[in-house]
């Protein structure tokens, strides 16, 4: 009740302050203000959510393990750039151990690789980023476990949408208003990346989703989880 | 990690660093103001170049004065606002506004990113922890476990590789071969963490974890020194937003470029910006001389 509360509080009175806020002081950047402000304060209700549904032990250290495992896949492939397994897991993490799981996996894997490779101010974007797209995969769970084509095309879509996001901020960062030949040029320089995340989501996601499935489901038969 | 020293801004509390830290970076990042946006980047560089040395301090900054070089003159490419056009590049006008105000972003860039760097250094995961622990106890539960697996999984990683080596696992050559071995390796650590990691939940479970009156172990203590940086960082930064807010130091680059106004409220402004983005410089330099001074009377 009192998380309630404060969640209403923090999206219908807090939130608009800040921004409002924001947009006052910081004129010229007001745009780039606004995206910051909604990155973070879109984290905040996930977490509360996350925070007062989870009661069970044995999972927040399963949370934890999953993304130790997509901040440890990022070593075990350093040697391609840019291939990394971390959307799949935070995809599957979403699929099998729901929306808020999903989420806090992707904010989390964020936030701690960028304590070990750099916290910048792209943290916030990454976070909610990430953490969106573990939370659609949890809310699709249904589709996306019927069929496993739909689940690689999630997985490329996923890849190439957060590349698009993390354009937009570049972009409004360094204009303080969204200038569409900038953000093309944003896109068109990251399009090397761009297909080596859809690559690589489609890839890890092709060859774990079914082990990873299976684990989970031992672990369900075994101790009961 | 390392060449982590023992520092005077260091051991301020987690609590007075996050605010310092979240104040400054927030100024720095979304004003226009080229005077308040170099004070901030100087603050910044001096004070990484304190922290870590002087070798990896120029290092880096070689490579950040290259990078804000490159923005500033790729900005009058995608924007053609302002009014003193220099020349025409396929019909579009470079203007001296875009190239300054390119300029502008560099600083605003290379100083937020030494910021963040001064941030990741001085803010470490077990400051962070305790900050946001009590706030929210079992994601910082989930935080504190995955930054603990980390080291164990590349550790545990090391083994299944040797092990898989010796059963002639990485033999064949090329890409492709390398990415299914690493796969195959991958795959067997997630199966052995998540097997283990069961065993932890339900130990920690058995031990009564998530039961009401735990308490929390933490190594820091809000001392007077702290509340006289907490008290001078608020108040500088009330100065620098009142500021803003009240239009003093605004700076337009569009149409025309403003002009630099020096009045008394301005240098108000200036002063406490600069005071607030040299505290961490000035206290680790106060802490040298007190060292060289108590050191010089032995």
């Amino acid at each position: 009740m009192k998380i309630k509360i404060i969640k209403q509080i923090l999206l219908w009175v807090i939130i608009p302050l800040i921004i409002i806020f924001g947009v006052v002081i910081f004129y010229d950047r007001a745009y780039a203000w606004i995206s910051l402000c909604v990155a973070i304060s879109g984290c905040i209700p996930f977490f509360l959510t996350y925070e007062k549904r989870q009661g069970n032990t044995i999972k927040l250290v399963i949370l934890a393990v999953l993304i130790a495992l997509s901040v440890a896949g990022r070593f075990i492939f350093s040697f391609l750039p840019h291939f990394k397994p971390v959307t799949a897991i935070v995809v599957l993490t979403g699929i099998y151990m729901g929306y808020e799981a999903g989420f806090v996996c992707g904010a989390f894997t964020a936030l701690i690789s960028n304590f070990i490779f750099g916290q910048g101010p792209w943290t916030p974007f990454q976070m909610f980023i990430w953490g969106l797209i573990g939370c659609l995969a949890g809310l699709l769970n249904k589709f996306l476990l019927k069929n496993f084509v739909l689940l690689l095309v999630f997985g490329a879509v996923a890849g190439v949408l957060f590349s698009c996001f993390m354009d937009i901020w570049t972009t409004f960062w360094y204009d303080g208003t969204f200038n569409m030949g900038r953000y093309l040029a944003n896109i068109i320089t990251a399009l090397p990346v761009t297909v080596s995340y859809a690559v690589s989501n489609l890839i890890f996601l092709l060859i774990l989703a079914k082990p990873f499935g299976k684990k989970l489901e031992r672990l369900k038969i075994k101790y009961g989880v | 990690m390392e060449n982590r020293k023992i520092s005077g801004f260091n051991t301020l509390h987690p609590a007075v660093l996050f605010t310092y830290f979240v104040s400054v970076v927030i100024v720095a990042m979304f004003c226009t103001n080229p005077v308040m946006l170099f004070l901030a980047l100087i603050g910044g560089v001096s004070f990484f170049g304190v922290m870590k040395g002087a070798k990896l301090f120029f290092q880096d900054l070689c490579f950040y004065i290259l990078m804000a070089v490159f923005i500033a003159i790729i900005n009058p490419l995608f924007s053609h606002n302002g009014v003193t056009p220099l020349f025409f590049m396929n019909g579009n006008p470079v203007t001296l506004e875009a190239i300054l105000y390119g300029v502008d972003i560099a600083l605003m860039l290379v100083g937020v990113i030494y910021w963040c760097k001064c941030y990741s250094e001085v803010m470490t995961t077990d400051k962070f922890l305790f900050l946001f622990g009590k706030a929210v106890p079992k994601l910082s539960l989930v935080l504190s476990a995955a930054l603990r697996f980390i080291p164990l999984f590349r550790r545990k990683l090391k083994e299944i590789r040797s092990v898989q080596s010796s059963l002639g696992l990485y033999e064949k050559k090329g890409m492709i071969n390398r990415v299914t071995a690493e796969l195959k390796v991958f795959s067997s650590l997630i199966t052995w963490s998540l097997e283990n990691s069961v065993d932890t939940g339900a130990s920690m479970k058995a031990r009564g974890y998530g039961l009401k009156g735990r308490t929390h172990f933490s190594v820091f203590t809000f001392r007077k020194r702290d509340l006289g940086y907490l008290i001078c960082i608020i108040v500088l930064v009330g100065i620098v937003i009142l500021g803003m807010s009240m239009g003093i130091s605004d700076f337009k680059f569009y149409p025309e470029i403003s002009e630099f106004n020096f009045g008394l409220k301005q240098i108000a402004v200036y002063i406490s910006f600069g005071i607030l983005s040299f505290i961490p410089f000035l206290s680790e330099l106060w802490e040298v001389i007190m060292w060289k001074y108590s050191a010089s009377k032995i």
